[in-house]
């Protein structure tokens, strides 16, 4: 009896606060030397002229560099820019990532895994194969779009490949081809809804649509939330889950590019840092906003006992 | 119905329940349809959603002349031919008043050409009244692996393959290991300020990379010289990736504690623990991870294009490919690239599909 109270204390102490601290040290040195320490590096490079190849000569500016980046004529045109992807890309991709999840959920379907399988596909090919296959089906002259899909609804062929237009619909149609987490995810949170509460409700008169919105809908929220995120990460440039490089010509998401641009082309550290920063802020606003936001939308169970 | 039904629901259960058997049977009826039409239905979407696809795969079979004839079909193939006189001949469907037949051009002419029926070549020449160019000529299929042989020429991809594969292996092992022991901290050990290095972690996820890109990439060109080198791609991995610690965490908390404590009990420290007992049971959720993260290497270029494009010997395959775009703009050739580099994820998903679908399906359960 004495023995095991005592062993019991002694196993007790293995489960303390510095075991826990010290298998999470990789994560937590990771985090202070390529997160923290660079981004306060940053904002510290944005007070300054910093310049790539003349590093020496570095003074500093104060927030001159920010002062700057309000004058900048682009930076305008980039948030808009950035905007308008967020909305042609993100309720594209939540309302078919819903609609997909749905059908593969439901259990009518054959061979469900494969299904699943293949249309996950897309989300995991590398983005220049898909730069490929998107501007060779869209060749005019010899894209199959142009030769067979077009001409079989009776429309136009389709000529400027490089117009604005073709390259917002470009944009637009491959953001379906990145779904497949936020899918996943979704399909996930489907097939745990309990069939007790369906078949409830379908005793009830509900209809299949009822059920969907009625049911499904609010209780998959906390998927939606999570793929809402995963896009807009992806919008603002960023890398969750599954990367695939950089898509379509240029690379990127011009906010990225503009820095970029700074950076190599021009050398200018000092005013990249400032522009990486303002960016930085922005995601974070946008997060923090979603985040907050979630409290009213999302469903969370635990919450709820 | 739904009104109605609503207020009194007890007794539309009961009413659903007594049905005739002819109207049950009728019902069956539609549930087969319906079944029917609903696979139907996700099958043509399916096609649909992959349709770019077909065209990749077909386009990079095809020969180069097959893209400038309009009239060829979609699938790889040339045109018939028919030997006559020495010579391969072309075979085209001509029109003779209502009907048509399939000759082989022997001398085209701008107004009339001379063909020869290959079924029938001792009735001698027919002449044919019109513009040879303007008839449809007869394909059979014919696929080249031509295409395939060009890129091996042009490219180096066994070279760029070994760097891809190298690559991923060792930052799987490092990211692996180092994932697991944290994501093992995150879901078993208390931590100082609670839940909160848990958030930071999450947070880290949303971070975007520019902002952390300059001082690093300043430091690892031009103070550390490693530039030209996968130390930069490599590095941080072995740190843990956020994202990853995230998954394994809550698979590991959703495993019964008894057993660690029992080894514990033993006299195990908590690597033991994690190794002996934890991980046997999470094999799943770490086959899904370790497939994650060589899709994630396989398609990687953001890296290679900032620190490799001095080293092509050093070249990861994506980032290869990516610059072959600008080195032959056509269309068979760059489309037997893009199955190149999409094949060995594509397979490896196929293949591993039932473990790796099934295990992020649940995953979205969980999260």
């Amino acid at each position: 009896m004495k023995t095991t109270k005592r062993r019991q204390t002694r196993f007790r102490l293995r489960y303390d606060k510095t075991t826990g601290l010290l298998l999470i040290s990789p994560w937590l040195i990771g985090f202070v030397l390529f997160k923290l320490l660079p981004i306060l590096a940053s904002f510290g490079l944005s007070l300054t002229d910093f310049h790539m190849l003349k590093p020496e000569e570095t003074s500093f500016i104060g927030l001159a560099n920010y002062v700057r980046l309000f004058q900048d004529e682009a930076i305008g045109y980039l948030i808009a820019f950035t905007l308008n992807s967020a909305i042609r890309t993100v309720p594209l991709q939540l309302a078919a990532s819903i609609f997909l999840a749905a059908l593969l959920s439901n259990p009518r379907l054959k061979a469900p895994t494969m299904t699943r399988t293949l249309f996950f596909v897309p989300s995991i090919i590398p983005g220049v194969a898909i730069a490929f296959m998107w501007y060779g089906f869209m060749d005019p002259a010899t894209g199959w779009l142009n030769r067979f899909i077009l001409p079989f609804f009776g429309l136009a062929g389709f000529n400027d490949m490089y117009s604005d237009a073709a390259a917002a619909f470009l944009y637009s149609i491959s953001s379906l081809w990145a779904i497949g987490p936020g899918m996943l995810i979704m399909l996930g949170a489907m097939q745990s809804i309990s069939s007790e509460i369906n078949e409830a409700a379908r005793v009830d008169g509900a209809g299949p649509l009822v059920r969907f919105f009625r049911i499904t809908l609010p209780m998959v929220t906390p998927a939606i939330f999570f793929t809402l995120i995963i896009n807009l990460i992806a919008v603002f440039g960023g890398v969750i889950l599954l990367d695939r490089g950089n898509t379509f010509r240029g690379g990127g998401v011009p906010f990225d590019r503009y820095i970029t641009y700074w950076m190599f082309e021009q050398w200018d550290l000092g005013y990249a840092a400032g522009l990486a920063w303002f960016f930085f802020v922005i995601v974070m606003i946008v997060i923090i906003a979603l985040f907050s936001s979630s409290r009213r939308w999302v469903y969370f169970p635990d919450r709820e006992s | 119905m739904s009104d109605q039904t609503s207020q009194r629901p007890g007794r539309s259960a009961t009413t659903r329940s007594v049905t005739t058997p002819s109207k049950y049977v009728s019902l069956r009826n539609w549930e087969v349809l319906g079944t029917a039409v609903f696979n139907i239905f996700v099958f043509t979407l399916l096609i649909v959603y992959l349709f770019p696809m077909l065209y990749m795969l077909t386009t990079s079979f095809m020969e180069g002349y097959q893209l400038g004839d309009r009239n060829a079909p979609i699938y790889p193939s040339r045109q018939t031919d028919f030997e006559y006189d020495g010579k391969a001949r072309k075979i085209y469907t001509v029109p003779f008043g209502d009907e048509t037949r399939e000759l082989a051009l022997v001398s085209p002419g701008r107004k009339s050409s001379e063909f020869i029926d290959p079924q029938n070549p001792e009735a001698g020449l027919i002449t044919w009244e019109g513009n040879w160019r303007q008839l449809i000529g007869v394909y059979e299929f014919h696929a080249t692996w031509d295409n395939f042989s060009i890129l091996f020429r042009a490219l180096r991809l066994p070279q760029m393959l070994r760097n891809t594969l190298l690559l991923a292996l060792i930052t799987e092992v490092g990211v692996l290991f180092s994932s697991i022991v944290v994501a093992y901290g995150f879901a078993r050990f208390p931590l100082p300020g609670g839940d909160l290095l848990f958030y930071l972690l999450i947070a880290t996820i949303l971070i975007p990379e520019k902002v952390t890109l300059i001082p690093t990439y300043f430091i690892y060109a031009r103070v550390l010289g490693w530039d030209g080198t996968w130390l930069p791609i490599m590095l941080p991995f072995f740190f843990g990736n956020a994202i990853y610690i995230f998954l394994l965490r809550q698979n590991f908390k959703s495993i019964p504690k008894d057993l660690d404590e029992a080894a514990m009990l033993d006299g195990a420290g908590p690597i033991r623990t994690l190794f002996s007992v934890v991980l046997p049971q999470s094999w799943p959720v770490v086959i899904t991870v370790s497939l994650l993260h060589f899709f994630f290497m396989w398609n990687e270029t953001r890296q290679a294009a900032l620190y490799l494009s001095t080293r092509r010997d050093l070249s990861p395959i994506s980032f290869g490919i990516q610059n072959f775009q600008s080195l032959a703009p056509i269309q068979n050739q760059l489309q037997a690239s893009a199955l190149l580099i999409m094949i060995v994820p594509v397979l490896i998903l196929i293949f591993s599909q039932r473990h790796f679908m099934r295990n992020l399906i649940i995953t979205g359960s969980e999260g």
